[in-house]
C-alpha cells in the first residue's frame, strides 16, 4: 500500500481528534516503522487496516463508514494534487471510466510496483446508469465507495449509488450501480 | 461543491509537537530520503544501461551496414566478373567461329556440286546464327558494363529502311505472310538525312522484324516508320512493327525484356532463341533517347514501337565508300603487294582464300617484326595488320613504320588494322596510332574488300 495512503489517513483523522489521541493509537498497535510513514514508501496494507479500526474505535464510528468518509478525503486530496486528470471530463461517469486506463497507467509510470485494484465499468439504461466493478485484494469496498460517492459530488450533478458486495475466496469484489438521479 | 466536515479541525493544534511526533516525522523524512536516494540510483543506472544499449545499437547499426556493402560489393563484382567471363568466352568463341565462316566462304567460292552446296549453305546458317547469339551475348555484357558505344553517322533515313525492308521482305513472303510498309510524317516525302547509328538501329529493327516473322503463322507483318520535329530540335523516329502471330500474354509482357528470359519456357522450345535480342534492343533504344513498348494479347497479335532520337543532318555531297562491283575492280586494278602479318594459321587461311579471286602479290608473315623487315626490304601496297600478336603487337609495328616513313621521307603504306577487339574507343586508338583502316573479326569478305579498296584507291590517286 503507498505510503501517501497512510499519511493522508492521519491528516484526516487530525482534523477529528488530537495529535496527542492519534499518536496514542499509533503507540498502541504494532506497526513496522513505528508509524513513520513516508508518502513515497510502501507499507503493508494490514496495518491501515489496524489504524483505520483503531481510529473508528477512538472516534466511535464503524470501520466501514470511517473507509467511507477516508474515500471522500482522498478524492478532494485527488482533486487539489491532480487537476490535470479533470481535464476534459463532463461529468462522473466520464471521469470513474478514466480511472482504469488514464489514472492508473500514470501511477505506474511513477510506482512500477505500485498494486493496483482493477476498475471495469460498464454503461447501462442507454448511458444513464454506470455499473463499476471494483476487485482487489484489500477489503476496502467502503473506501471505494467513498471515492465514487466523493467524485459525484465534485461534479455536482445528483446520483443514486448501490453497493453490492460480491467478494469470493478472499478476493475483495464489489459492483456499485451509479445511476443519476430523477 | 460539498466539503466533508472534518475539513475545519474541532480541536486547536498546538504550538509545540510531541517528542514522540517529532522523532516520527524525521524517521519519516529521513526514510522518504533514503528512497528518494534508492530511486535517483535506479535513474542513474537506468540512463547508463540505456546509453550502453545506444551504443551497442549504433555499433550493431555500422556493423549491419559494412555487413550489407559487403555483399553488395560481393554482388557487383560477381556480376563484374560474369560480364568478362561472357566478353572474354564470347571473344574465345568468335575466333575459331571466324575460321569455320571464312573457310565456308572461302569454299563457295570454289566448284561444288549442288549437294555439297546444301551441305555448305546449312554450314553457313548455322555459323551465321551462332555468331549472331555470340553477338547478342558480347552486347549484353557490353551493356551490363556500361561500355556499349553508339556511333552516330549521317545517313538518309528512307535508304536505311529501304534497305532494311528489302532484306525482311523475302522472309516474310516465303512464310506466306504479307508485308505492309507505310511511311508517314516527314518520311512520307523521303529525303530525311540525320545522325544516328544505323548499324545499332539495324539491330533493333531486324530483332523486331525478325520475331514478328517468326511468331507469326498467317496473316501479315505490317510495318510503319515516322519521324516527328521535337521541341529540342531532334527528330523522334518512330518505328512500328505489328503482326497478326501469337502475341504474348499481359502477364509476360515484363518478362520480355529481362535477359535469357522468354515470355514462356515453351517459347524457347518451340522458336528457340536466347531471350537477349529484346533486351538488347531496348538498351540501345534507351541510349539513342528512346525506349520500345509492346502492346499485346495471347492470341491476338503484337505490337512493338521502337522508338529514338536522331539529330537532323544534311545530305553529303557525294557518299564516301564504294559498292562491291567498283571494290573489285580497285583490287583488280594491278597486282597489288599486300603484306599480311596474322599470327593464327586459321586467319591467315581465310584471308588467303578470301583473297584468291584476285590477282594479288600476298605475302603472309606471323608477327610485327617480321612485317616491319619485309616492308623495309621490299616496300608494300598495303599492309593487313593483326592487332595482337607475337613478338612486336600490330600497333607497335605500325608506329615503326611510320617513324621510318617520316624519316625517309616517304609516301606513307596503307595499313589496314584487323582485329576481333572492335569497339568504338578501340578502333580509333589503332587510327591514332596510325592505321589507315580497320575489319573486324570474324572477317566478312565485303568489309575486307571495302577497307582495301579504299586503301588502295587512296593510294592510286597520290602520286608514288
Amino acid at each position: 500500500m503507498k505510503g501517501m495512503v497512510f499519511v493522508e489517513l492521519f491528516r484526516m483523522a487530525e482534523t477529528v481528534m488530537s495529535e496527542e489521541d492519534l499518536d496514542n493509537i499509533i503507540d498502541r498497535i504494532d506497526l513496522s516503522t513505528d508509524g513513520a510513514y513516508t508518502s513515497v514508501g510502501n507499507y503493508p496494507c494490514s496495518e491501515l487496516i489496524k489504524l483505520v479500526v483503531a481510529i473508528g474505535d477512538q472516534l466511535n464510528i464503524p470501520v466501514t463508514a470511517l473507509q467511507t468518509k477516508f474515500g471522500h478525503w482522498m478524492f478532494s486530496r485527488f482533486v487539489d494534487g491532480y487537476p490535470e486528470f479533470f481535464e476534459g471530463k463532463q461529468n462522473a461517469f466520464e471521469m470513474l471510466e478514466a480511472i482504469e486506463n488514464e489514472v492508473h497507467v500514470e501511477v505506474l509510470k511513477l510506482y512500477p510496483d505500485a498494486e493496483l485494484p482493477t476498475f471495469s465499468t460498464q454503461r447501462f439504461s442507454g448511458g444513464a446508469g454506470l455499473k463499476m466493478t471494483y476487485s482487489s485484494d484489500r477489503p476496502l469496498n467502503h473506501f471505494c465507495l467513498g471515492l465514487i460517492e466523493g467524485c459525484v459530488e465534485h461534479f455536482d450533478r445528483p446520483a443514486e449509488i448501490k453497493m453490492r458486495d460480491c467478494s469470493e475466496d478472499g478476493r475483495c469484489r464489489a459492483e456499485f450501480m451509479i445511476e443519476w438521479a430523477k | 461543491m460539498a466539503r466533508p466536515e472534518y475539513d475545519h479541525p474541532i480541536t486547536q493544534l498546538p504550538d509545540r509537537v510531541s517528542r514522540r511526533r517529532y522523532e516520527r516525522e524525521k524517521r519519516a523524512r529521513q526514510e522518504a530520503e533514503q528512497l528518494l536516494e534508492a530511486k535517483s540510483r535506479e535513474l542513474y543506472d537506468a540512463n547508463l544501461a540505456l546509453q550502453k544499449q545506444a551504443a551497442g545499437l549504433e555499433e550493431a547499426v555500422a556493423q549491419r551496414t559494412a555487413e550489407f556493402e559487403a555483399a553488395r560489393n560481393e554482388a557487383e563484382s560477381a556480376n563484374a566478373a560474369k560480364s568478362i567471363f561472357l566478353a572474354t568466352m564470347s571473344h574465345e568463341i568468335r575466333t575459331p567461329l571466324n575460321g569455320v565462316l571464312g573457310m565456308a566462304t572461302a569454299l563457295a567460292d570454289s566448284d561444288l556440286t549442288s549437294e555439297q552446296e546444301e551441305i555448305l549453305d546449312l554450314i553457313s546458317d548455322s555459323g551465321n546464327l551462332l555468331l549472331s547469339v555470340i553477338n547478342d551475348i558480347l552486347d549484353l555484357s557490353k551493356v551490363e558494363a556500361g561500355m556499349l558505344e553508339i556511333e552516330n553517322v549521317p545517313t538518309s533515313v528512307c535508304d536505311f529502311l529501304d534497305g532494311m525492308c528489302a532484306q525482311f521482305a523475302p522472309k516474310v513472303r516465303e512464310k506466306g505472310l504479307r508485308f505492309t510498309v507505310l511511311y508517314s510524317g516527314l518520311l512520307s516525302a523521303g529525303g530525311v538525312w540525320a545522325e544516328f547509328d544505323p548499324n545499332r538501329l539495324s539491330q533493333v529493327l531486324g530483332n523486331l522484324l525478325s520475331n514478328a516473322i517468326k511468331f507469326t503463322t498467317s496473316g501479315a507483318v505490317a510495318f510503319t516508320a515516322e519521324a516527328v520535329h521535337l521541341e529540342n530540335g531532334n527528330l523522334q523516329l518512330n518505328l512500328i512493327i505489328r503482326d497478326t502471330g501469337i502475341g504474348v500474354p499481359e502477364e509476360n509482357s515484363e518478362k520480355l525484356f529481362q535477359p535469357f528470359t522468354q515470355a514462356d519456357a515453351s517459347i524457347t522450345r518451340k522458336f528457340g532463341g536466347t531471350g537477349l535480342g529484346l533486351v538488347i534492343a531496348r538498351d540501345i533504344c534507351r541510349m539513342m533517347g528512346g525506349d520500345i513498348t509492346c502492346l499485346s494479347a495471347a492470341g491476338d497479335g503484337t505490337e512493338f514501337t521502337a522508338s529514338i532520337q536522331m539529330t537532323p543532318a544534311k545530305c553529303p555531297e557525294t557518299t564516301k565508300g564504294l559498292q562491291l562491283a567498283e571494290n573489285e575492280a580497285v583490287l583488280k586494278q594491278r597486282k597489288w603487294r599486300v603484306l599480311i602479318a596474322e599470327d593464327n594459321k586459321t586467319n591467315q587461311l581465310v584471308l588467303k582464300h578470301m583473297l584468291k579471286r584476285y590477282d594479288l602479290e600476298l605475302v603472309i608473315v606471323a608477327d610485327g617484326a617480321k612485317v616491319v623487315s619485309e616492308w623495309r626490304s621490299n616496300g608494300a601496297d598495303l599492309i593487313l595488320m593483326d592487332v595482337n600478336m607475337p613478338v612486336m603487337d600490330g600497333l607497335s609495328a605500325t608506329r615503326a613504320i611510320r617513324a621510318d616513313e617520316l624519316e625517309g621521307k616517304h609516301q606513307p603504306v596503307p595499313i589496314v588494322a584487323i582485329s576481333a577487339n572492335a569497339m568504338v574507343h578501340q578502333v580509333s586508338g589503332y587510327l591514332e596510332g596510325g592505321m589507315t583502316g580497320h575489319v573486324a573479326k570474324p572477317i566478312r569478305k565485303a568489309e575486307l574488300v571495302r577497307a582495301m579498296a579504299l586503301a588502295l584507291s587512296e593510294t592510286a590517286i597520290a602520286p608514288t
